[in-house]
């Protein structure tokens, strides 16, 4: 099957995306993936109009999972929501929800009071669009990249590069710290490279394509350079991954990716290749504990099935149970609109009572905002599987 | 290194079946799928032989399992294995709490959304047709909007079915209020059902046309999850019973069963990779060590004791069709196809015959190991399971399922 | 039994188009189609309305002729027309000496060709292969031979033209050397009728040699079968020609939602020799893949034929040999008055040949009407009121395309169906955005019978799945509103599945022969269309 083949003729109108699409099960205001993606593809290739259900795909790619063509359905209905808006205005609400960079670099001066004002202003972010409800992440006081300045690492002769993205930087740096202390362990230095932008991801579920194509040309260059020099990247976001490797080549036409992408790693996927050659730090100490796990739609995308599962059994006397539910229903930043919310619960409402069927107090996964939303509708606490391996060695050394 | 007891290629009802009998046998499976399978779009219920050739129907599955002719995967796999497979998957059924009726001794004749009956083997228990039999009276019930069920097309047509035409019909419509937003498919109507409000609203609708002690054929509709409460609570409210036909894609039952499926795998512990594009194999004196994926950033390599290769025949992928020839991707297996493309199908879609090109796929001896053409094995630890196997059309005979069963269980076995 | 001054026979392009004139200027008429409208080549070409490029070299009269209707056409039909414009583009393969002879031969005839370079081309088309040597932009255009047939029709009637389709002729009652009428039967019925009249036009393309020969006259035409692919998706806005002295397989031209690749051409002996085969799409592919590299990935929905009436004095020219002009044959000279036979010809200029032919029959029957078939659109513009009135009702992407194929009257009705049941909005064929109003507004017009005769009217069944899906859910509407024309539904799905196979079995593989087994696990294994117990053949 061809890869990054961005048109429509591998569907057979086969129906199964229908059937595992998530957003068509919570609401029939969308008319499902095949109609909206390859389908109505072939019309927008002769007519300029919109289908106005297009807006409720999240983008989660459960489509492209389900579909026994390898259609890139999550892509066709990305690019159309793009070309809708080349010659249009977007809203302020679309804009902010896109550049969360930015918006981090603006309260970077007073997280504190970033903070705090976005609390008083919940009530004017609902006037724009933004769900009163939603889990809006907060912004941690020190961004990852400055808690790294002041970490000192041993230094060692084989180094990994790693790609923060902006949740972790700006919204949940432990997550990179347990990172640094978990490649620590293992006996590699880690690599942070500030020239690197927001991934895009955000950007382009809301048809900023342009914007975005401008951050994957900055990120491409800078992961080239050091893949090139055989340094292997990594990133603990599914999202941040999916589209460093995958959503790049399929949307625009940047040289280079398909080289670095064959150094760029998911975490838990690096530490298994280590373990598989003999080089994982295998000293985990034991932990009597239970989790349930959550796998991230945009890590099941990957093709790599669920490294964090595989990772988590090799640590002694943890229980970890996949809850199995499917899609937690936030996609990035879909679940903070207000017109979305109420969709993106419902999606999740399978996931939450397993979880809550389960009576385990803490989940595991691996994206970010899959955590945000876990917490915000299961009430339970949340991880992801590198500060559970970080924590099994540094209980090896108690 | 990890290493596996089994790779098992492929995620359809072959696959998924293999896999399932090799954790039975205590093996560590990892199961390799890209997309979710047929099973979705051809439904779940289980034909194993209604049809020989000729047209001729067979008289039950088992009679039918005897008259295949050599080629036919059936003949390779031979009844014994067969007849476990069947009361494998029947077990299965049954522990998961979605159990299906029938045996490989009784043709099942059920109704299909085109008005004709269907010869077939299991069905989930909303297929069981042995009230419909016995009535002198039926109600088809359609759903407003459902643009994929038409209740008075079926009405006329089991008119004209000699075993169907004494009965009485009435059709009946009950409005879903689902005409606001996308058009209106069985998986819309079964999602409302699956709610506990619209299972209600859909009883008080109901108790308005039909009478209590009615026998309805509805489209496939009775809930989205693999058990029958849907159906229970509705025949227990209105004292009716329900058959569900045989219908077009979204399928219903099928994705009831690929739910159940694959949940039973995942308690039985099979790593489940998705989005696993299988490209490649190593192969070292005739056994294969590894198959390799290929990623959209790099490949991954999965070594295994044995393979089962059941990623389905072309329309899953695991066969390619080309003009005047076929390849299978993986191993590179041969297939014998006639190069002259003309000879591929009939002029006629529908006739007496199967159709030449529906019965091209990889030969196999009867552990289900590939053979070339003079009949060698050509891999000791590859087993074939599934669509891609040589000598059936599914379509024409109504078999589908049943040699997905089959051979899949058969691929574990002889692992 | 029915009289009329004038009988039509043929309801391709010249056809309706004679039909058409003939009523503008008052005479009364009757169009008889054995099929139905635009059964034969009429549909079975590429759908190309020719600037007159492809001939200027070698025929400059036909060149000009083209460039003059293409004109016309594009005002009178431009409900029909695409005005894509086109590409000629020469390849790494082609003469480079002929493109210079080409340049001058246009502009001789008034064909404007702009020159662009292959970037620019390449910026346009960003498909086409990059191994192209040099391009030029001339005034092609796309025509869906389907709708210009249909809108013909519903301009006659306007004027009070009929039109009677599955009807064969099987006789020309003549006295006195006068033709006075014409026997004709119905092929879905077998009736047998007589139809009393003045005057004979046989515009029955490749099936003219046949009727002339019920009077006993020889006309030699040899068709020439033409084969063509369709494939899925645009895979060019414009129309690419190459640029080289006509031959296989140069011309692809974008249609709506689909691109159609075209054509061969091999003699064959009868006209309805429209099978087409695995090698010539074979030879096709080969042939495209110099203009469009990627030919091979892209999928192709079926492949079609049709037979070219090629007319000659010269019963040994075939092929392309043969002029592609068209000539009227008046049988006076055979002996037979009032009976004329008009044979040759191609689409771009069925209008033109139509007003001659109607010249001709007016004289004898001392009409002096003028022909305004060139300044009379054919069917009126919908409003911008009606428009807005369809996007109500229309989902995305399906207004505008209801609205050309419907007009503004087809438009009012279906939009009066979907008033009366909602629902009805709801599209049974996905694939190309056809609601099930429309179908039913299709299948409720008396020239329907069966479902491929609303297949020709909307385009369902026409897109990616080929009748995998709108099959089944465009026989139960039809039957469900008691319009299934006493049929069988059996019968139905069988003869339109039947008919797409038609052009899948040619191209059975990759993709389609994913579909087609997705159609057969559908019609065949699930619901038994085909099982013994209710066997009914076709």
């Amino acid at each position: 099957m061809k890869k990054h083949h961005n048109n429509p003729d591998s569907c057979t109108a086969c129906t199964v995306c229908i059937a595992n699409c998530p957003v068509t099960a919570a609401t029939r205001k969308f008319r499902g993936p095949k109609m909206v993606g390859p389908t109505l593809e072939r019309m927008r290739l002769s007519q300029d109009d919109i289908e106005p259900s297009l807006e409720y795909c999240s983008n989660c790619k459960n489509c492209d999972m389900s579909c026994p063509s390898g259609v890139p359905i999550s892509t066709l209905n990305m690019l159309a929501r793009a070309k809708y808006f080349k010659n249009r205005k977007r809203s302020l609400r679309d804009w902010i929800l896109s550049h969360g960079e930015k918006m981090a670099k603006l309260s970077a001066a007073t997280p504190g009071m970033a903070n705090f004002g976005m609390k008083m202003s919940r009530g004017i972010l609902k006037k724009i669009g933004i769900s009163d409800k939603a889990p809006l992440p907060a912004y941690a006081s020190k961004s990852f990249i400055k808690l790294f300045k002041n970490l000192k690492q041993t230094s060692y002769p084989d180094k990994v590069v790693f790609y923060p993205g902006c949740f972790i930087n700006y919204n949940d740096p432990q997550v990179g710290m347990d990172f640094v202390a978990v490649m620590q362990a293992n006996k590699l230095e880690v690599i942070v490279e500030e020239g690197f932008v927001c991934c895009g991801s955000p950007l382009v579920v809301n048809g900023f394509l342009d914007e975005a194509e401008e951050n994957a040309k900055q990120n491409v260059q800078i992961l080239k350079k050091w893949t090139d020099k055989g340094y292997p990247v990594i990133t603990c976001c599914t999202s941040c991954g999916l589209m460093l490797k995958q959503e790049y080549q399929e949307l625009f036409h940047i040289e280079g990716v398909a080289e670095y992408a064959k150094q760029l790693y998911d975490a838990d996927e690096f530490l298994l290749d280590l373990h598989d050659q003999g080089r994982l730090n295998t000293n985990f100490g034991t932990l009597n504990e239970k989790y349930m796990y959550h796998a991230p739609c945009h890590l099941r995308a990957q093709g790599m099935g669920l490294p964090g599962v595989e990772l988590l059994a090799l640590i002694p006397g943890l229980d970890v149970q996949d809850a199995d539910a499917g899609c937690c229903g936030i996609s990035g930043n879909y679940g903070f609109k207000d017109d979305k919310y109420d969709i993106s619960m419902e999606i999740g409402s399978g996931l939450f009572k397993a979880i809550k069927d389960s009576g385990r107090d803490t989940v595991v996964s691996e994206c970010g905002t899959c955590r945000l939303q876990i917490g915000h509708g299961a009430n339970v606490k949340t991880l992801h599987p590198l500060t559970l391996v970080r924590k099994s060695y540094e209980a090896y050394h108690k | 290194m990890r290493e596996y007891d089994i790779v098992v290629i492929g995620g359809g009802l072959a696959g998924l079946m293999a896999a399932a009998a090799a954790t039975k046998r205590g093996k560590k499976v990892t199961l390799l799928s890209l997309g979710s399978g047929t099973l979705t779009i051809g439904g779940g219920i289980v034909d194993v032989m209604g049809y020989l050739e000729g047209g001729i129907p067979a008289a039950t599955p088992s009679a039918g399992l005897l008259q295949v002719g050599d080629g036919h995967p059936y003949k390779k796999i031979g009844r014994p294995a067969i007849e476990e497979s069947i009361r494998f998957f029947k077990e299965i059924c049954e522990q998961e709490g979605y159990s299906y009726i029938g045996n490989l001794d009784k043709t099942q004749w059920i109704p299909t959304a085109a008005g004709t009956l269907k010869p077939t083997c299991l069905v989930p228990k909303t297929m069981d047709t042995t009230e419909l039999k016995k009535a002198d009276k039926v109600t088809v019930l359609g759903f407003d909007a459902l643009k994929d069920f038409y209740p008075s097309l079926i009405a006329k047509n089991f008119k004209k079915i000699p075993a169907f035409a004494q009965k009485e019909y009435e059709v009946v419509m009950v409005d879903p209020k689902l005409s606001e937003g996308r058009d209106v498919t069985a998986l819309d109507v079964a999602r409302w059902l699956d709610t506990e409000e619209g299972l209600a609203s859909c009883i008080e609708k109901m108790r308005n046309v039909i009478d209590s002690g009615s026998v309805v054929i509805i489209p496939p509709v009775l809930g989205t999850r693999p058990d029958y409460a849907v159906k229970e609570k509705l025949e227990k409210a209105l004292g009716c019973h329900f058959v569900e036909t045989a219908s077009v894609p979204p399928s219903i039952t099928g994705l009831r069963l690929r739910t159940m499926l694959v949940r039973y795998l995942k308690k039985n512990g099979v790593r489940i990779v998705e989005q696993a594009i299988v490209a490649k194999s190593i192969v070292e004196d005739g056994k294969c060590v590894a198959v390799i994926t290929e990623g959209v950033d790099r490949e991954r390599t999965y070594h295994a004791k044995s393979f089962i290769l059941a990623n389905g025949g072309f329309y899953g992928g695991g066969l390619l069709a080309e003009p005047g020839k076929v390849i299978e991707p993986i191993f590179n297996l041969p297939v014998e196809a006639p190069t002259d493309h003309e000879l591929w199908a009939n002029y006629s879609l529908f006739s007496s015959e199967a159709q030449p090109f529906a019965k091209l796929g990889l030969d196999v001896d009867e552990k289900m190991r590939p053979l070339d053409a003079d009949g060698k094995v050509l891999l000791n630890n590859v087993f074939v399971a599934g669509r891609n196997l040589r000598g059936y059309d599914f379509s024409f005979e109504k078999s589908g399922n049943g040699v997905a069963i089959a051979s899949g269980y058969q691929a574990a076995m002889s692992v | 039994m029915q009289k009329t001054t004038v009988v039509v026979i043929g309801g391709g392009a010249t056809g309706v188009g004679i039909l058409r004139d003939l009523c503008m200027r008052g005479v009364d008429a009757i169009l008889l189609e054995q099929q139905d409208l635009a059964y034969g080549t009429s549909s079975r070409y590429h759908g190309l309305l020719h600037s007159g490029g492809r001939y200027a070299v070698k025929d400059a009269e036909a060149g000009k002729e083209c460039i003059e209707e293409n004109t016309i056409l594009r005002k009178i039909g431009r409900h029909c027309v695409e005005q894509t414009e086109g590409f000629f583009a020469r390849t790494h393969l082609d003469d480079e000496a002929f493109e210079g002879k080409w340049v001058e031969a246009c502009a001789k005839v008034g064909i404007p060709t702009i020159p662009i370079s292959v970037e620019e081309a390449l910026r346009l088309e960003p498909n086409l292969s990059p191994k192209i040597k040099s391009v030029y932009r001339v005034p092609d255009a796309a025509i869906d031979g389907f709708r210009m047939v249909w809108q013909n029709v519903a301009s006659a009637r306007k004027y009070g033209g009929r039109v009677l389709t599955y009807t064969t002729v099987i006789g020309i009652e003549q006295s006195n050397n006068q033709v006075v009428g014409i026997k004709v039967r119905n092929t879905l019925t077998g009736e047998v009728s007589d139809i009393a009249c003045d005057f004979i036009v046989s515009a029955a393309g490749s099936w003219a040699g046949e009727i002339a020969a019920l009077a006993g006259i020889n006309v030699n035409v040899q068709p020439d079968r033409g084969t063509l692919i369709a494939f899925n998706h645009r895979i060019t806005s414009r129309i690419v020609n190459r640029l080289r002295p006509a031959s296989d397989g140069d011309i692809f031209v974008p249609h709506g939602s689909i691109t159609i690749l075209g054509t061969t051409s091999a003699s064959v002996n009868k006209p309805d020799d429209t099978v087409p085969n695995a090698k010539e799409v074979v030879e096709l592919l080969n042939i495209g893949e110099a203009l469009f590299e990627d030919i091979r990935s892209y999928r192709m929905l079926r492949a079609f034929a049709g037979t070219r009436p090629l007319y000659s004095a010269d019963p040994n020219a075939t092929g392309r040999g043969a002029s592609r002009g068209f000539v009227t044959l008046d049988h006076a000279h055979d002996g037979l008055k009032g009976f004329v036979s008009v044979v040759g010809g191609k689409f771009t200029t069925y209008r033109l040949m139509a007003e001659k032919v109607t010249d001709l029959v007016c004289g004898y029957l001392n009409v002096k009407t003028p022909c305004r078939t060139a300044v009379e659109n054919l069917v009126e513009d919908t409003s911008p009121a009606l428009m807005a009135k369809a996007r109500l009702y229309f989902p995305a992407y399906g207004a505008e395309l209801a609205a050309s194929r419907l007009g503004s009257e087809g438009l009012e009705k279906v939009i009066a169906r979907i008033q009366e049941k909602p629902e009805k909005r709801q599209l049974l064929c996905e694939c190309e955005n056809v609601t099930m109003a429309e179908v039913e507004e299709a299948a409720a017009d008396s020239t329907s019978y069966m479902i491929s005769d609303v297949r020709r009217k909307t385009r369902m069944g026409m897109g990616t799945c080929q009748g995998a899906f709108c099959t089944f859910r465009s026989v139960g509407a039809v039957d469900a509103n008691g319009l299934s024309w006493g049929k069988d539904t059996n019968v139905l799905f069988k003869e339109f599945l039947q008919g797409r196979w038609k052009g899948i079995r040619p191209i059975l593989w990759g993709n389609v022969m994913r579909e087609m087994e997705l159609t057969r696990g559908i019609y065949e294994g699930t619901l038994n269309i085909n099982g013994a117990i209710d066997n009914e053949g076709i």
